[in-house]
């Protein structure tokens, strides 16, 4: 269990607000970052920040616990999703739906995992996995959508990137027991 | 969606990712509530997805080349926090807030009617006691801020948390919703006079613990067009050293 943001959430539930600021220390620059790559902009990526903190102290409930980080990714890109939406920049394209935000990611193996290794995992993925990957998640499309983009069967745009998560969690298992 | 369990798993893997619609979505999730192997999958999975995340975390070195989030959104934020624990505080209520300088103007106004109606009612009042009781609540100057603050005919430009008022070419900001400056900076006042290049300084500030700060800016607001506030060191600059908070141009 991630004890630190455990014990944090805690306190936020008990309305200590000195709790969320430290918090938004530990995390913002995750939440800031996920939503600049996903929205490009500066205002909206604030925008998504803010939201996502007043959220958290607003429905600390939400937490059931486990990996802190991965939930308030999860709130972050919901949100960004939800901007895209807004945006109705390609109202003929379905955006895909947004992830439950009340459900625990147990798994916290990766809750201290920092953005060099990540992105050292990712690179060492073959591009044909990794791009559809990181469209997949940044972009805010549907599979579809990306197999139109980059002109690939559907079912091999599936296969590739369930091969390429699969690769990564390889990747980030050793990165953690390095 | 499809019928082989191989590719059942292509799908947990999409659903974890993200890139299902909403249909889909919900026939993965109906899936996973009856299928060991597919839960599992999704399981080892989500985490993964969730690191990706971690990828993008910008750093807190500006120097690195990243983009840093501003300071005045944690600003925002714990401002917003503390104004909802306080109404939560008060059992749940929500009052309706006054601005704090139209709340100071409403109050002069009461105490200024009410030593009129004294004044009437009560001739034994000496005049130079009324004076006095007067002058130890309000001074000359807040007393001519107050009563421009308070002009129903003052042009207002509304900024962010606030608004810049001009009334009896005198110009003022009235922050009622601003948040606290960053550590060990002021906020700073700049005006424009007509046909000017360059922004000329004004007082330097920092809001109250509500965000609430009045600020007279310039006595010569006819020939004022433009008010802007920037982030400053203690004591202000010559000339602005950050982006604008905001600017606010008067007709």
């Amino acid at each position: 269990m991630d004890l630190d943001a455990e014990h944090l959430m805690m306190r936020v539930r008990a309305r200590d607000a000195n709790a969320l600021e430290t918090l938004y220390d530990a995390h913002h620059r995750l939440v800031y970052g996920v939503a600049m790559r996903m929205l490009g902009e500066v205002s909206a990526a604030e925008d998504v920040t803010q939201g996502v903190f007043l959220k958290v102290w607003s429905s600390p409930e939400l937490f059931r616990g486990g990996n802190f980080p991965a939930w308030i990714v999860r709130m972050t890109r919901n949100r960004c999703l939800d901007a895209l939406r807004s945006r109705n920049a390609h109202p003929q394209t379905e955006l895909p739906e947004t992830l439950p935000e009340d459900t625990a990611i147990e798994d916290v193996a990766f809750a201290n995992l920092d953005a060099r290794a990540v992105r050292s995992a990712l690179q060492a993925l073959p591009a044909e996995q990794r791009e559809p990957i990181e469209l997949g998640f940044f972009g805010g499309i549907t599979h579809e959508e990306i197999a139109r983009k980059s002109n690939v069967p559907l079912g091999t745009i599936k296969t590739r990137i369930r091969m390429g998560l699969k690769k990564l969690r390889t990747a980030l298992e050793g990165a953690v027991s390095a | 969606m499809t019928d082989t369990h191989d590719e059942l798993l292509d799908d947990v893997a999409l659903y974890a990712l993200g890139t299902l619609a909403a249909a889909d979505a919900q026939r993965v999730r109906d899936h996973l509530q009856t299928c060991d192997t597919c839960r599992a999958e999704y399981e080892a999975l989500v985490p993964v997805v969730a690191a990706l995340g971690t990828s993008q975390e910008a750093s807190a070195d500006a120097s690195s080349g990243s983009v840093v989030a501003s300071p005045l959104i944690k600003a925002r934020i714990m401002r917003e926090v503390r104004k909802k624990k306080h109404v939560s505080s008060n059992g749940h209520r929500r009052h309706l807030v006054w601005p704090a300088y139209a709340v100071a103007a409403a109050c002069f106004a009461l105490a200024t009617a009410s030593v009129l109606y004294n004044i009437a009612l009560n001739d034994r009042l000496h005049q130079a006691e009324i004076r006095l009781a007067h002058q130890s609540v309000v001074n000359e100057r807040d007393d001519s801020m107050l009563s421009d603050l308070a002009n129903v005919k003052a042009q207002r430009v509304s900024v962010p948390g606030g608004e810049v008022v001009r009334s009896n070419g005198h110009l003022y900001l009235a922050m009622h919703d601003m948040p606290a400056a960053p550590d060990g900076k002021v906020y700073q006042a700049w005006t424009l006079p007509k046909g000017a290049k360059k922004m000329v300084p004004s007082a330097t500030f920092v809001p109250d613990n509500r965000g609430v700060a009045l600020v007279p800016v310039s006595n010569d607001a006819v020939n004022t067009v433009a008010v802007a506030v920037s982030i400053e060191p203690p004591g202000g600059s010559k000339q602005p050293t950050s982006a604008p908070v905001f600017v606010a141009h008067l007709e």
